[in-house]
Formats: structure tokens, sequence, C-alpha cells
């Protein structure tokens, strides 16, 4: 479904990341894993759109996708979820759901996935009238997510969702993307708690300093004893 | 000086004030959009004008029927002068304030001098149609009748952008983009569509109250520059980026400017004003009515 071929990207004269390739195929989870500074996050960010490609190219369905912008990449079906979640701050659970459909006039295809946000997050449905500002840290990103699965995505991409959220709902974070996935939506899950992610996982990549040290399936990244003694802690 | 007087002058001041809030609504809305000022707002409001005045000469018919369709023009013109020039205006990497303020400013004196070379500087007029020299009599208050429908027209319009950012997905959207014009990606929108729209609406709003003030007032091409400064103190008191901060502030404008020709003297009416914003911007810079 999502195929990246030798990808290289940066900021300002740095590399942030240097000939990273690996492919998701629908229904999957892809973690992609690494320490800080890795070139995780710009995984996320260049095949979103948010930060261009130096070379290297990407396809979505077989389509090159690199050198679009971002709300163009969202249309094909391909929702992002950043670090900083990006909520609109000011406006209400309700209105940051609306504007994820933004795009489908139809209003089943608005009704629908608002059923399955609510379904997935009941405590959104609490705050549905409340600022995005007052919510939680984890509620913020529930709701983050909610937004993204309102544009009807075929491949979601989450960028450490479970990043400064209480421990109980790390959990529940974990769990709904699991049903996400069940439901046919593709993920691309960048995670700095790798224990939790692997349990979920189908395949991983590990970085370091902007390359792939380490690519295989769940079962084999976590059986890796260099993943197991620098990254997992046994 | 008797209570009928006051009341005239406040009534006056209050219709005045109305219109005021219309002309710099449009200021205050791209400006709340994307923080750009538009320094060329009043020279769009002069292009305005005479676009009604040769749609009038053309068609003879009222200037107030004319309105819509100057408010439509008005809204392609400032789409294009988004999309042609300060699009780019806005990617530059450095300075990008300056650049915005000369690109808009120097915008502003190419539109005055175009003016000048396609209608000459002479003083013109479109006949007031249905308005012209009527007035409404309330009790012994006499209130002009352009002055009248124009006000209404304003409450209208304010009434209408409501509606807009309230009920609609375009509103929504650009809220959000005014919240955060980087992330409504995420969801699939174009900022650059929105910002263009938004420029589009501004303008449009700037068509409206020139075919309101042509019913009484010259076209000239440094016309702009009448009613641009007000339009500046407006949006300053009213919190810069706000709309509705504009409305209250164009009325709160319209009554000092008249209860200061009432109490000092007519030809220093402005001083009020200008007082006014001094004392706001020193001791309350965010404006009256602004929230930032």
């Amino acid at each position: 479904m999502l195929e990246v071929r030798h990808l290289a990207a940066g900021y300002h004269g740095l590399v942030a990341l240097a000939d990273v390739s690996f492919g998701v195929a629908a229904g999957e989870i892809l973690v992609v894993a690494g320490a800080n500074g890795a070139g995780k996050s710009t995984v996320l960010k260049t095949v979103a759109g948010v930060v261009p490609a130096r070379s290297g190219t990407i396809t979505f369905d077989g389509a090159r996708i690199d050198h679009l912008a971002a709300h163009r990449i969202t249309r094909l079906g391909m929702a992002f979820v950043p670090e900083e979640r990006r909520l609109f701050p000011r406006m209400t659970v309700r209105d940051n759901l609306r504007l994820g459909s933004y795009l489908h006039r139809r209003r089943a295809d608005r009704e629908a996935p608002l059923a399955t946000v609510l379904r997935l997050f009941p405590r959104l449905e609490e705050r549905m009238d409340q600022l995005a500002a007052t919510l939680s840290g984890g509620e913020q990103q529930m709701l983050a997510i909610g937004r993204a699965l309102m544009t009807r995505p075929r491949l979601l991409m989450l960028d450490e969702p479970s990043q400064g959220i209480m421990p109980r709902l790390v959990a529940e974070i974990f769990r709904a993307i699991e049903e996400v996935r069940r439901a046919g939506i593709t993920i691309l899950l960048v995670e700095q708690r790798l224990t939790e992610s692997l349990a979920i996982a189908d395949k991983a990549i590990i970085l370091r300093t902007g390359r792939i040290v380490v690519a295989g399936t769940a079962a084999e990244v976590r059986a890796n004893p260099e993943v197991r003694s620098a990254y997992l802690g046994m | 000086m008797t209570a009928q007087i006051v009341l005239q002058v406040l009534l006056s001041g209050l219709l005045m004030g109305l219109i005021y809030a219309l002309v710099a609504s449009g200021l205050a809305l791209i400006f709340g959009l994307m923080d750009v000022v538009n320094f060329a707002h009043g020279d769009f409001l002069m292009v305005a004008m005479y676009a009604l005045f040769v749609l009038v000469a053309m068609s003879g018919a009222d200037p107030l029927l004319l309105a819509p369709v100057v408010t439509l023009v008005l809204f392609a013109f400032g789409a294009a002068i988004y999309l042609g020039i300060v699009r780019f205006a806005m990617r530059v990497q450095t300075n990008r304030g300056m650049v915005q303020v000369f690109t808009t400013f120097g915008l502003g004196l190419l539109l005055q001098g175009l003016a000048q070379t396609i209608f000459t500087p002479d003083y013109r007029s479109v006949d007031g149609g249905i308005v012209a020299g009527k007035s409404v009599a309330l009790g012994g208050i006499i209130l002009p009748m352009p002055h009248v429908v124009g006000a209404l027209i304003s409450l209208a319009a304010f009434g209408l952008i409501w509606l807009l950012i309230n009920r609609t997905d375009l509103g929504k959207a650009l809220e959000a983009t005014r919240e955060d014009a980087d992330a409504v990606a995420l969801v699939g929108i174009d900022r650059n569509r929105v910002f263009a729209i938004g420029w589009g609406l501004g303008s449009a709003l700037v068509g409206l109250s020139a075919s309101i003030l042509a019913t009484f007032f010259y076209i000239f091409p440094g016309v702009g520059n009448s009613f641009v400064l007000i339009a500046f103190v407006t949006v300053a008191l009213g919190g810069f980026g706000s709309v509705y901060g504009a409305l209250a502030a164009g009325v709160l404008i319209g009554l000092i400017e008249a209860m200061t020709a009432l109490l000092v003297a007519p030809s220093l009416k402005m001083l009020g004003v200008f007082a006014v914003y001094l004392a706001v911007v020193t001791f309350r810079p965010r404006g009256l009515f602004g929230s930032m």
C-alpha cells in the first residue's frame, strides 16, 4: 500500500534521513522505533508531505506522492497525527471532529466515522462542547486521532501517541490503535514504547541516525539481540 | 442644549458608526485570519467606488441595487490580489512583516495611480438613486436616508458574517485556519484556498461599504484615504482581527465623532476619536475588545 524507497530528508542542511526504504501492506501495523533524534518523526513528516523529501520516492497505492502538498496527501486517504497533535485549541471538540470530515459532503460520510470515533473514545462524547484546549493530554490525543479518523483514511500515521499521557490512558490508546486496524485501516506508528508497540505490530523498523539498522516482523525484531539489550532492556 | 439635539447627534453618530464598522470589517477579517494588514484597504474601497461609478454609468441602475454586483466584483478582485501578489509576499523567509507592509502599501499607490490615469483626479459622484436627498423623521429627529439604509445594510452584513462563521463548514475552515494555518492540511484543507477566500470576503465587505458610501460621498483617486484612517483606528480599538470588535468599535467611533462635533466644534470632530484611540493603545494595547 505504502512504499518508501531510498528516502532522504533533512532540515537546514542537516541530514535527518538517509536512504530509508520500507513498505507497509494493507491492514498492517508497522512500527518505526529508535532513540531521540534517530529520524522517526521525520519519516512520518516526509510521508505526510509536511517535510519535503530530498531524494527517493514515496508511493501510495502505486502513485507517487512525494512532492505533493500535505493537504493533497490527506485527501488521498492518509491521515497524519503529529506529535504536537495540532488541534484547534479554541474550538470545541465537536468542531474539531467536524473539521476532520470537511472533505466529505455526504451526510453518511460524516456520521459513520463520527459514530466510530465516539465508540472508540467514549469520553470524547462527554466533552463534545468543551474547547479542545481544556482537555487533558490523553483526551487531546484521543481527539487528534479522532479528527484524523474523521477524514476516513486508509492509512493512519501516528507520531508518539503515548507521549505525555498518564499510564492508564496509554493502554487505552494502544487498544484503540488495535481496534482501528481491525476496522481495516493500515497504521504507521512511531513510538518510543517498543514493548507495547511490538505487541500490536506486524512489522517494525528501528532507525539510528537516519538509517534503518533493524527491520523485520515484530517477532524477529523482538528476538534481535541488539534490540533486546539496547531498546527492550533485557 | 436640549435632549432632542443630543438624541439627534447620538443617532446620527450611531448610523455613521455602523457604516464605519462595515468599512473596517474587511480589514479586521483579513488581519484576524492571517495576520496580514492590508495597507491598500482604502484603495480597495476606492476601486470599489469606481467600479460602482462605472456600473451606474453603464446601466443607469440604482447604486444600491448594484451593491451586490460590486460586492461580487470585489470578492474576485480580493481573491485575485491574494493569489497573484500577497501569496508570494507571504512566502519570503526574511523580514516577512515588512515585506507584507510594503507590498500592500505599494499596491495601494499603484491602484491610486491607475485611478488617476483612467479616471483623472476629478471628483465624481453617482446619482444617489432612491435614497438620495430623502430623510427619515422620528419625532423631531431627522436622519438622512442614505445613512439609515447604510446602517441597516451594515447590520445585515454583520449578521451574515456571523452566520457564515458559526453555521457553515467554510466558516469553521476560516476559524481553524485562523487558529493554526499549518494544521488545516491535516484535515485536507488547502490553506491557500482559505486565505484566497478570506481576501475575497474581506474585499467583498469593502465592496458593499463602497456602495453605501458612494450614495453620499464623492469619488476620487484618494477617496480611500478619507476612510482608511478611521478603519485602522476601528480595527485597533476593536482588538486586532476581531470582526465583532470592529462592529463595536465602529459604533463607538461614530458616537465619539458626533459628540465631539457637538461639544467642541464640527471641524474638530476627529479630535475626540484620535484622543480615545491614543488612550486605548497606550493603556490597553490589545484593543477594547481584543482577547489576545
